[in-house]
Formats: structure tokens, sequence, C-alpha cells
């Protein structure tokens, strides 16, 4: 090895900081009260387009789980002038994309293209979102499919994990849904989607958002011209059952024999995406399991070999939210990882956070910032998520100050407040079998369920 | 319909060191960020035989810490600044790359430098990421449906083991590792005339060659490291087989075919067929299968692109009363089709405007483009094919991508393999079959990325920093 040279001691100090120029992004409204917003880009010859309604798998009704899903999938399956096969094949041959989906809280028509074919995605975009058929040949496609996709998916060990979590956290609340079941897929028909789409897709309730290499007054017009005579309508308040109250710490296995691993998720009520604790609890969930310099990798994986990753997820929607801690560990070290996360759950509870890592956590938020928004879909991504939930218009330009307020005693109050460990729900997929005995000092109870979500 | 087209033109600039260190600078002002990517030419190609998993079991040696830098400092350094970091390992290359805040830029060298100069190699560490290893294997691999399958497939196609063994490697072989083993590998492959580093964002061309002159021209120049041997024979290794899957909920088949390496003519009208078959609603294959026949539930094909023999596959669950024998059947005849009429000219404007799109879209994100570049400066030394390769895939013509289905897909030198859902006691507990799967791959139902684009350590993909939904989709 050659003789250290002296620079190589420290870490180098950063050069001058360079400017962020956030987007100017410009907003209109047409009569019927659709949102318009645009963000003029000329770098590139490209242009993303997203028309998000906030209304998602939260709204489907309590009988037909899935159904915003189904229904998004199906847009693009055949309209009043072209066939399924048409679409792909008009959408492709531009070299597009334009896909349909729906989260808890809202649902997107997205399209990408080259700028030089606005006008046709554009066209094909209005099309599938307002002159939808759901032909019966391909709702009965859509449906024996989807019936085979949810046999594979309780293969998947996140899938169960997630499918109990959600179960448990959420009881009556639609968030406790996590994808369609065969009977609810039997019970959807031609008109339920006709009825639905008509009642979820109000332009009152929806806003377009244009990014790219775009002429604004010459969108907005085009635009105008292809979705203002679509009526607005009333659309009904949410209206739904609170969430259930967690009373002791309780496990719930999901049985999957043959496990290599077991998938771990600690569940606590958390927050609403609107709540003034965002921030404080996006800081906690920073210094607590974020990323992979974050107290739950150094621990569980750099300290203790026991996983590949560990981390926390701050899952803040519309209406409530969860904050949980995640890791895929080897079977034999389940009871000894539920130990060092009830470590580090407590341990942030019991102590103010050091000053360095409330530093750490504030630089990492703030750097990350700006790579989040350097490409047209991370830049859209944001401006959605900012219409949907309501978020300030100066979010993005006001995002980084509002990291920088936060104190370490702010931390530890959130923590205090919602890491709530003698009432967690501990989940796990795996070999029962093998984990149930581990599981046990750990939680006053466990209930042992199948691949299937039967109580065993 | 077809509109002219001109993809905006990548600024780069290339120099070497006198250690032989090749660097390449992407000056791009447009965000205040910055992406460094340093690529060893090191992958699974370069592993013998008992020492399978070894360029990837080192890929994690790589964050344990060198003379300057603690251990697992190198994740602390990063995320403190504002940073994201990973590093992969293929059969090609090991890469480890950081997208960083534009004034970090001397952080990230500081940190590359160090590493490429004097690693810690103790008994510890190798002890400690043998288990991370181990358990990104149970996660990726041995806990998931299809996969350890699915990647059979790649070993039945070659016949060189240097290309038909894994990039994960076997649970034996990493416990076989020592740490005068990867002592030995660090000198051989991690010096600077073995590698590539490229940095690609906002900052100033003279400040950045300065930077990179200071942090790496003292590091000592190595012998080169022995040369390897990726030949292969025409025919495929094995052409039929059975895999008992003791996860897989319904049975699935795969289909594979050896193809020329990379950059070469056949290769660029191959992964321009590949397209047409399977990619997208509007393919072929999906609209004769999903739709059509409805036959299937999903198909999924991807090419596995190498600098040596590649691998194109196909991937199909088929619905629970189908007759996989016709399935089969409808695929060989779609192929048949395509190399003997050949694409039609709406195929051919298609596959034009998805060069284009997916070259401008791409070309946004700095770490994309680092990444690119490095590729085309260590497998062909000029990183200038970041522009120009393009041209390689829109001067193909419909006749040529007719002359090579025919002559690489439409034939019987290809692999089957049946993935057959196996009770839990038919599987023996003994070590596995010699050879493990292939390359890090998406399990179904996710569409599989190329095997060359997988990130396979040291960390998973991070979660979202800030999740709106849950919903498993």
């Amino acid at each position: 090895m050659p003789e250290t040279e002296t620079f190589r001691r420290q870490m180098p100090p950063p050069l001058a900081p360079r400017p962020l120029n956030f987007p100017q992004p410009f907003e209109t409204k047409l009569t019927n009260g659709l949102q318009i917003v645009v963000v003029e880009e000329p770098l590139l010859p490209i242009v993303s387009i997203r028309l998000s309604f906030r209304s998602g798998d939260a709204n489907d009704p309590p009988n037909l789980p899935g159904l915003s899903d189904m229904m998004t999938h199906l847009l693009t399956e055949g309209t009043d002038t072209r066939s399924s096969q048409q679409i792909a094949e008009e959408v492709e041959r531009l070299g597009a994309t334009l896909n349909v989906g729906s989260s808890s809280d809202f649902t997107t028509v997205a399209a990408s293209a080259l700028s030089i074919y606005t006008d046709e995605i554009l066209d094909l975009l209005a099309d599938v979102t307002l002159r939808p058929t759901f032909p019966k040949n391909e709702v009965d496609l859509a449906r024996e499919n989807t019936k085979q996709l949810l046999i594979q998916q309780r293969a998947q060990p996140t899938f169960l994990a997630s499918e109990r979590t959600a179960q448990v956290m959420f009881g009556a609340h639609p968030y406790s849904r996590v994808s369609p079941t065969p009977e609810s897929l039997d019970a959807m028909a031609v008109e339920t989607f006709v009825e639905f789409r008509r009642s979820v897709f109000v332009p009152n309730d929806a806003v377009m958002i244009i990014v790219g290499d775009v002429d604004r007054e010459e969108i907005t017009a085009r635009v105008e011209g292809l979705f203002a005579n679509w009526e607005s309508r009333t659309v009904p308040p949410w209206n739904f059952p609170a969430l259930p109250e967690q009373q002791a710490r309780r496990a719930y296995l999901v049985d999957r024999p043959g496990s290599a691993q077991s998938n771990i998720i600690i569940a606590s009520e958390g927050i609403k995406r609107t709540s003034p604790d965002y921030f404080p609890m996006l800081l906690m969930h920073t210094v607590l399991g974020a990323n992979a310099s974050s107290r739950l990798f150094m621990n569980l994986r750099e300290d203790k070999g026991y996983t590949y990753g560990a981390y926390s997820t701050l899952d803040a929607r519309r209406l409530a939210g969860t904050f949980r801690t995640t890791a895929e560990v080897r079977t034999p070290v389940t009871g000894a990882s539920l130990r060092e996360f009830f470590y580090e759950l407590d341990r942030i509870r019991d102590e103010v956070v050091s000053e360095q890592e409330l530093n750490n956590a504030k630089s990492y938020l703030t750097g990350v910032f700006p790579i989040r928004i350097e490409t047209q879909e991370g830049l859209i991504e944001q401006l959605v998520n900012i219409k949907m939930f309501y978020l300030p218009d100066d979010y993005l330009q006001t995002y980084r100050d509002h990291v920088m307020e936060i104190t370490a005693d702010d931390i530890q109050r959130v923590a205090r407040k919602y890491l709530t460990t003698d009432r967690a729900a501990i989940v796990i997929v795996g070999d029962a079998a093998e984990i149930k005995e581990q599981t046990k000092p750990f939680a006053s109870e466990i209930e042992v369920y199948d691949t299937e979500g039967k109580r065993k | 319909m077809q509109k002219p087209f001109q993809v905006p033109h990548t600024l780069i600039e290339q120099f070497t060191l006198d250690n032989g260190l090749r660097v390449v600078l992407n000056e791009d002002h447009s965000v205040p960020v910055v992406s460094v990517a340093v690529y060893y030419d090191v992958g699974s190609r370069n592993e013998r035989e008992g020492r399978t998993g070894f360029a990837h079991l080192f890929e994690h040696m790589m964050f344990q810490g060198s003379e300057n830098v603690p251990k697992a400092a190198h994740f602390q350094y990063i995320s403190n600044a504002g940073g994201t970091m990973n590093g992969t390992t293929s059969s090609e290359r090991t890469n480890y790359f950081e997208t960083l805040p534009a004034n970090q830029l001397p952080l990230a060298l500081w940190l590359e430098s160090d590493r490429m100069r004097s690693l810690n190699v103790t008994q510890e560490n190798l002890d400690n990421q043998r288990e991370a290893v181990k358990e990104e294997k149970r996660l990726r691999y041995d806990n998931q449906p299809y996969v350890n399958g699915f990647l059979r497939l790649f070993e039945m196609s070659f016949r060189n083991p240097a290309n038909a063994h894994s990039t994960i490697g076997s649970m034996e072989d990493l416990d076989a590792a020592t740490v005068a083993d990867v002592q030995e590998f660090f000198r051989i492959y991690y010096a600077p005339n073995n590698a590539v580093l490229t940095i690609a964002g906002d900052f100033d061309r003279t400040e950045a060659r300065n930077l990179v002159e200071k942090y790496f021209v003292t590091i000592p120049q190595q012998s080169a490291p022995p040369s390897v041997d990726v030949s292969e024979p025409e025919a495929v290794a094995q052409r039929e087989d059975t895999f008992l899957d003791k996860l897989a909920p319904v049975p699935a088949f795969a289909l594979g075919w050896k193809i020329p390496a990379r950059r070469t003519p056949d290769f660029y009208a191959l992964s321009l067929a590949s397209h047409l078959l399977f990619e997208g609603d509007s393919s072929r294959l999906y609209q004769k299968l999903v739709k059509g026949e409805e036959s299937v539930v999903q198909i999924q094909g991807g090419i596995d692109e190498r600098r040596g023999p590649s691998g194109l596959f196909i991937v199909v669950i088929p619905k629970p009363d189908r007759e996989d024998a016709q399935i089969r059947e409808t695929i060989l005849r779609e192929l048949n089709d395509l190399a003997t009429a050949g694409p039609g000219a709406e195929e051919m404007e298609k596959l034009r405007n998805n060069l284009f799109n997916g070259a401008v879209r791409s070309r946004q994100s700095s770490l994309f483009r680092a990444q690119q570049i490095a590729e085309f400066a260590l497998y062909d030394g000029d990183p200038d094919l970041f522009n120009s390769d393009l041209e390689n895939y829109l001067n193909v013509t419909d006749t040529q991508i007719r002359d090579v289905v025919a002559r690489y897909l439409d034939t019987d030198n290809r692999v089957l393999l049946d993935i057959v859902p196996a009770p839990q006691e038919a599987i023996p507990a003994a070590p596995h079959p010699p050879g493990e799967p292939k390359q890090p791959t998406a399990p179904l139902p996710q569409i599989p990325p190329p095997p060359e684009k997988t990130p396979s350590g040291p960390l998973a993909t991070t979660p979202a920093v800030e999740s709106v939904s849950d919903s498993p989709k």
C-alpha cells in the first residue's frame, strides 16, 4: 500500500453549493372543475402526463374489494372507437406508454411520450378515460387471469405479510383490503365498471398534470378541447369506520411451511399524510430505519448479520396510517431479531437522539430531495402527491425548511406518541413450527393463520 | 406517421491517468446533482469452480472499511451528505455508484479512492458479510417461487463453466472463501488499470479533473488480470429438464436460446426481435397467447446481455386447464412466422419510436448516464458509444430481423425447462444440485428486468422514504 497522503486522513469538505431551480407550475381550471397544472421543461424533447382522481381502492364498495384495480386495468381494454389491441398498438407505435393504476387514496391515468407525439398520446389518454366500454370478453378474461394471479400472490411472503398487517391494523376500515377476492371478482359485471367509472371519474375531483417540452397555452387549449364536455358531479363524502384499537402486543403468524426466512413486520398506528406530525415522524423514521445508515440496518444487518436489510416504513395516507419496522431474517434468528427490533423501538422512545444523528437525518433528507426531482417522472410524482393530498402549493419550495425546523425533542415526542410497543402488532410469515416458540416471549397472544388467510 | 427525430447529444470527455485508470466526464447542469460510478472489470465470469459467488461476496467487502474509512462508514458518509449509493455484480462486471448533491463530489472521490487503494480485509468482516450474502440468497432465491427453477435455464444453455454458474454462487463455495482469497482477489482485480471511473452531472470540468488526479493518481498499477475464456459451442448444454419447486403454486415453463455477444450485428437484430415478440401489450406473443387463444396467464421474456455468448428466454405461466405442448406450438409457430415473413412496417415504426423514447427518457438520470457510459468505456473502450450506439439499432432492417430469428430462434437448438410444483416431502434436504441458478432476477409475477441490470447487493432497493400506499400491486 502506498504511503498515505495527509489529505486522505479526513473527509473532504463540500464544494460551493449549486443552485436548485424549482419548476414553475402554471395552473388553471376548466369550467367543469378539472384542474390543470403545466410545467414547461424544454430541455429534453419528451412529455409526461398524469390525470389523477381523488378516489382509490378505499372507495371500493365493501363487497367489491379490488374494483378500482380492475376498473383501471380495463380502461385500456376497449373504447367506443378502439379495441384493446388497437389501443396497445397505437400507444406502442408512438413509442409511448399509457398505464392506469390505483392506490389506496387515488387513481392515476399516466402517459409518457416523445413531445412530437404529445397530441396523439393525449387523445388516447382522453379516449380511455372518457369512453371506455369494458367489453364483456375483456372483463371475463381479466377476471379469469386475476384469479390466477391471486393464487400466485399467495405464494409470495411479502404479500402475505402485508395482507395480514392490513387486516390487523385497519380492521373494518377499507385500508384493510389489499387485493380482490375470487368472490368480489365474480360479482363484477360490465355494468359494475360502467357505473363505478362514472361515479369516481369526476372532473371536479381530478387534476391533469403535464410536465415536459410543451407550450402551456397550446396544451391547455388542447386539454380543454378534449375534456370540456365532461360533466361535473357531486362527490360523495368519505365516511369510513374507525381503526380498531390495539389492546395488547399480539403476534400474528402466517404459516408458510418450508420458508427459508421469516418476514417480520412490527406495526403501530401512525399518522395521516396531512398530520402536523408528518415532518417529526419523517425525521424519526430516518434516524430509525429509512436507509442503510439508520439504526435498524446498522444493528440487525451490519452488527448482527441477521438479515439482508432492516428498515422502517412511514405509511401515511389520506385518512390514516401505520408505522412499520420490517426485515426478512433467517428462521433460527426470528426471536433474536424481535429482541433487537424492540430494543431499537424502545431506545428511540426512551432516549433523545443525539445532535449528530439529528443533523445526519436532516442532511440526508434535504440532500436526496433534488435527486428525487431529477427526472420528469420523479417531479410529476411529487406534483401528483401535492394535489391528491391537498398539500400546500409551496410544498417543494419549503420542504427543506420544514425538515430543518425539527428538533430532537420533536422526534422523541412522536416516538413516544406513535411507537406504542406495548400494543404493537407483530406479523411474521414463516414456518410456524419453527418460529412459534421463538415468538412467545414477545407477545401476550399468538394467532396462527394459513396462507389462505384462515385462522388455524 | 413516423416523424423525424433527433436525440440530443450528450457531452462526453475522457482521459486516462498514468496508472491506467480510465476516466469519463459527462457535464450537465440541469439539476445540482452528481453521480459517480466505478466499474471494475470482474464478474462471475472470472470465477473458477469451487469459488462461485466470490465476485459478489467481494462486492459486499468493499463496504467494510479501508485505511481512512471505518467499517460500514461508507453508508454513513453518503447518507449523511444527502446521497444514495449501492453496488451490483453481474457476470460481466462489479460496479459501485453514488448520487449526491453536486457539491459533494469530493466526498465520493475520497471514498472510492480510499477503498481502491487500501481495502481492509479481516476475518470478522468476511464472516459478517458472508451471512448478509446468505440472507440475500435466501431472500431473493431460496424463499421465492420460480426463481431457482427459472434460473436453471441458463446453466442448461451454457456449457462453459465461466458462463454457466450463477452470480450469487453456492452456500458451500461462500463458506469456503478465506481472507487470503479475498486479499488476492483485491490485488488482482481492484487495480486502477482494471477499472473505469465516470462522473455525470453538475460539476466544473477542470475542478473535477483536478480532484480525480488528486485522489486516484498515486494508486499503484498492477499487472493485468488473467484473461477469461467465455467461448461456447453453438449447441446448448442440455435441451430438456424438469425442476421441482416447493414454493411454486402453479406450473410454469421456460424456453431459452443461446445468442451472440452484445454489440454484434446479430445481437442488435435479436434485441429488436425480442421486443416485437414479448415487450408490451401489442407484442406478438402477448396478443397471441394472453389475448387470442387466452391460454396463458402471463408471458415474460428477456435478454441476458454479455460480452460473450448471451441468452434470450421466455417464461410462461399457462392457464390451469391448458396443454403446455399446445402453447409451445403457438410460440414456435410465431417464431417461424417472424423468421419467414419478417416484421411489418408498423412494427418497424414501433421499434424506432421506442428506441427514441427510451434513449431520451433514460438520459434524464445522471446515475443512468454514469452507468451506461462506464459500460461502454469498460467493455468497448469507447464511452462515446453512449451517443452513437443508438444508430446501430436504428440501422437494423426488417430483413435482418427476419434472418436472425430464422438462424437463432426458429431452431431446435434451445432449452426447455418445466417448473413443477413439488410437495414438501419430495424435496431432499441435501445440498442443492451442482450448479446453482443463474442470474439474479425478480420472481414472477413481476416482469424480470434484464439480468444484467438487476441489483444484487449490498443493499436491497431502499424503500421509499415517504410511501403513500402499501397496496401490493
